[in-house]
């Protein structure tokens, strides 16, 4: 990628927006409890891989796993705060 | 009185008339120009091949900013076109482009959504002016 693309996003010396989530590696054998929250500009850590999340879109909670290749997104980008529009019935 | 004209002389002018001969094509990675068009012009209808790698490309090959592809040696024509073979450009250009959005889509971001819906990406207003992005956003994307 050009180096001017990358500038025009976060400043790297910023490095990623963490947020201070409640992350509980699961034991094995238990349940696995889902991470509810409402941190939608957190970015995915290369950390979170595997993890449950619940993510809040203003409403609801959207279920997510994280897989490998959302590292670098942010939460809010899978939970979806827009409904689609339909013409209102008569 | 008599006047004693001289001799006719007939004088014979050649005038030679340039014919234009037939423009010949030239062949840049498989790509036939008309002789006439720029050099620049050339390079930079190859998808991926903007105007900075272009004038990287001519400075490398010591060709001048206006010059018109018949005016290249064909040494010169073959160089270009082995070191076109060797850029991302074309259709793995291309693929790289698909497979950002596809990508996108795959993992279910609000910008793969976008994507597949034909709606802008980035926020923009869409109650009126969206043509390009009805026209380009796809999940195979054209163009």
């Amino acid at each position: 990628m050009q180096p001017t693309r990358c500038l025009l996003k976060r400043s790297v010396w910023k490095g990623p927006h963490i947020v201070p989530l409640p992350i509980v590696r699961p034991e094995v054998g238990k349940k696995i409890v889902p991470i509810r929250t409402q941190a939608r500009s957190a970015t995915i850590l290369p950390n979170f891989v595997g993890l449950k999340f619940q993510i809040h879109n203003g409403k609801v909670y959207h279920d997510l796993t994280v897989t490998e290749d959302m590292v670098g997104h942010k939460l809010g980008e899978f939970s979806t705060t827009r409904k689609p529009f339909k013409w209102a019935k008569k | 009185m008599v006047v004693s004209l001289p001799l006719p002389i007939t004088i014979t002018i050649t005038i030679t008339i340039p014919i234009p001969h037939p423009p010949s094509p030239v062949f840049i990675l498989g790509v036939n120009f008309n002789e006439n068009k720029l050099v620049k012009k050339a390079l930079e209808s190859f998808y991926a091949l903007g105007p900075q790698t272009s004038a990287r490309v001519m400075a490398k090959y010591y060709i001048h900013a206006r010059a018109k592809v018949g005016t290249l040696a064909p040494k010169t024509v073959t160089a270009l076109t082995a070191e076109l073979s060797t850029m991302t450009i074309e259709n793995e250009a291309r693929k790289i482009v698909l497979d950002n959005i596809k990508r996108l889509r795959d993992i279910g971001t609000y910008r793969g959504r976008r994507h597949a819906m034909g709606l802008p990406v980035r926020g923009q207003q869409t109650r009126n002016q969206i043509s390009n992005a009805r026209k380009l956003n796809k999940i195979e994307r054209k163009g």
